[in-house]
């Protein structure tokens, strides 16, 4: 069953400037002893600050905040990609970000190689993805095109594909940053359908926007980061009307 | 043991977790390998043929080059060179795409919860496939020597493995490494360049002194590179070789397990 517990995470990234990441500083340091402390050259920044979140099946979480207030960051850690630097974070379930849905999409390689190649990351079986790969090229309407190299696509056309693959498995938990409208106005009608089915099908949703219309007619709770923070949580009216 | 305490127990059961899930991933580091092959030759004509068609003109030139230089026989030089300088590039492939195996795949870590052990493996699988491309040229040279190296050619197969595993280990731990210092691919390059010429490659352990001989026992490079070489050419490598080829192997895994299972959740920060 999918579930997601946050504990006291903390996310805190190092930023090394040029001399912080070379080897060469690194020795000079060890060797010249701990004069200005071992963290000379870095920056740290504390993206998430100790961060609790529960959600369960059937949650639908609003993530609100303003821009660098972490939402992303926590969309990250939600994802698995980032483990926090401090605190726990144990998430069951298949998880689908679409963070950056063109993610690994290569555009010398045809629409259908890409769309293969996200298949295989998202664990399908060669067969399953024969199932499913008509039903996407269809969605993608794309006809011969999808047998040339993406790179003689438009940016719409390589959205569509982008989109269609990152959609075509229902996931147990569903996390969106922001919901983009794709192509033109009668394929962003078709995409926001099929999105609208992915959210009802999902275990989990969370979904950060910056649209209170939207997060009202798809969430059930809400959270709103300030620097790294979770600082409100409630009913997506609470929190977002506040 | 000192390092022990480095790694907690968590750290050491998701590094495990990484690399046994990483390794099971098969169709996906599979699949990254072999397009990374066929992008590189994509548009042209004889695609992933050029890498057997640069090592036959690499092999052809440099061959006659140099056994007239070392006053060898071709029949005898050429033959030699086509093994070992396959093997080589094996070897220094994997040693120079170690370092940006995580970096390329920044993508794919920044965004999903991806065991890292896909990577090196895709980067594995890249070099295995160009060294198969490679290694169809060594029957053919050895067709127009006369040369036949018998069953002994097998005991290649052990020593690919040796190859293999240690080649496993130093990805996880130069890749860990490189993410976080952006020096060490150009560190890398000039390393692999010099060891080029420091290993058996073009010249023949025989040449050298007895003393300088054995010194190749302490270079990683010359012990797997003659592993594989050596049975390829019809001549079984001394014990002392296996020897060396395992006992680097347990440094060489000790090092890249302590790098693996303390940074690995580090690297998508790193990117």
């Amino acid at each position: 069953m999918a579930s997601i517990a946050l504990r006291d995470v903390c996310v805190e990234f190092p930023i090394y400037n040029a001399a912080g990441r070379s080897l060469r500083r690194g020795l000079l340091r060890t060797v010249g002893g701990g004069l200005d402390g071992a963290d000379a050259g870095v920056v740290r920044v504390q993206a998430l600050r100790n961060v609790d979140l529960a959600l369960a099946p059937g949650d639908r979480l609003a993530l609100v905040g303003h821009n660098g207030a972490g939402k992303s960051t926590l969309l990250r850690v939600l994802s698995g990609a980032y483990e926090p630097s401090s605190g726990e974070a144990a998430i069951t379930g298949r998880v689908a970000s679409l963070l950056d849905i063109t993610l690994g999409m290569d555009e010398d390689l045809t629409g259908r190689e890409n769309i293969a190649l996200r298949a295989a990351f998202a664990g399908l079986t060669r067969r399953e993805l024969a199932e499913r790969m008509d039903e996407i090229a269809e969605f993608c309407e794309l006809g011969a095109f999808l047998d040339l190299p993406m790179r003689t696509y438009s940016s719409g056309m390589a959205l569509r594909v982008a989109f269609a693959v990152s959609t075509a498995l229902t996931p147990d938990i569903l996390l969106i940053d922001e919901l983009i409208a794709v192509g033109d106005a009668g394929f962003a009608a078709k995409a926001r359908a099929r999105i609208e089915s992915l959210m009802d099908r999902t275990a989990i949703l969370v979904l950060a926007s910056h649209s209170a219309e939207i997060l009202e007619s798809y969430c059930n709770k809400a959270i709103r980061m300030e620097g790294g923070r979770v600082v409100a949580a409630g009913t997506v009216r609470e929190v977002v009307g506040g | 043991m000192a390092f022990y305490h480095i790694i907690s127990r968590r750290e050491a059961a998701l590094a495990v977790a990484d690399l046994s899930t990483g390794s099971r991933s098969w169709p996906i580091w599979t699949h990254l390998g072999l397009m990374d092959i066929r992008q590189r030759y994509r548009r042209s004509r004889l695609g992933q043929f050029w890498i057997t068609l640069s090592m036959a003109l690499f092999v052809g030139g440099i061959g006659l080059v140099n056994a007239s230089l070392f006053k060898a026989a071709a029949a005898d030089y050429i033959p030699y060179l086509a093994a070992s300088f396959t093997v080589w590039t094996l070897v220094a492939g994997l040693a120079n795409d170690a370092t940006g195996v995580f970096t390329q795949a920044a993508p794919f870590l920044r965004q999903a919860a991806i065991p890292k052990t896909v990577f090196v493996l895709r980067v594995m699988t890249r070099n295995l496939v160009a060294f198969a491309h490679n290694l169809a040229i060594v029957p053919m040279v050895f067709l127009v020597f006369g040369v036949w190296p018998g069953t002994t050619a097998l005991l290649a197969l052990p020593g690919l493995a040796l190859l293999l595993a240690a080649g496993f280990c130093a990805v996880h731990a130069v890749g860990v490494l490189a993410t976080r210092f952006r020096d060490l691919p150009q560190i890398m390059q000039n390393v692999v360049q010099l060891a080029f010429f420091l290993t058996p490659v073009m010249w023949r352990p025989e040449q050298l002194g007895p003393q300088a001989r054995a010194l190749l026992s302490f270079n990683p490079f010359a012990v797997y590179l003659s592993l594989v070489a050596d049975p390829l050419l019809g001549r079984a490598p001394p014990l002392g070789t296996w020897l060396a080829g395992v006992g680097l192997l347990l440094p060489l895994a000790g090092v890249a397990w302590i790098l693996f299972a303390r940074f690995r959740a580090r690297i998508p920060y790193w990117l």
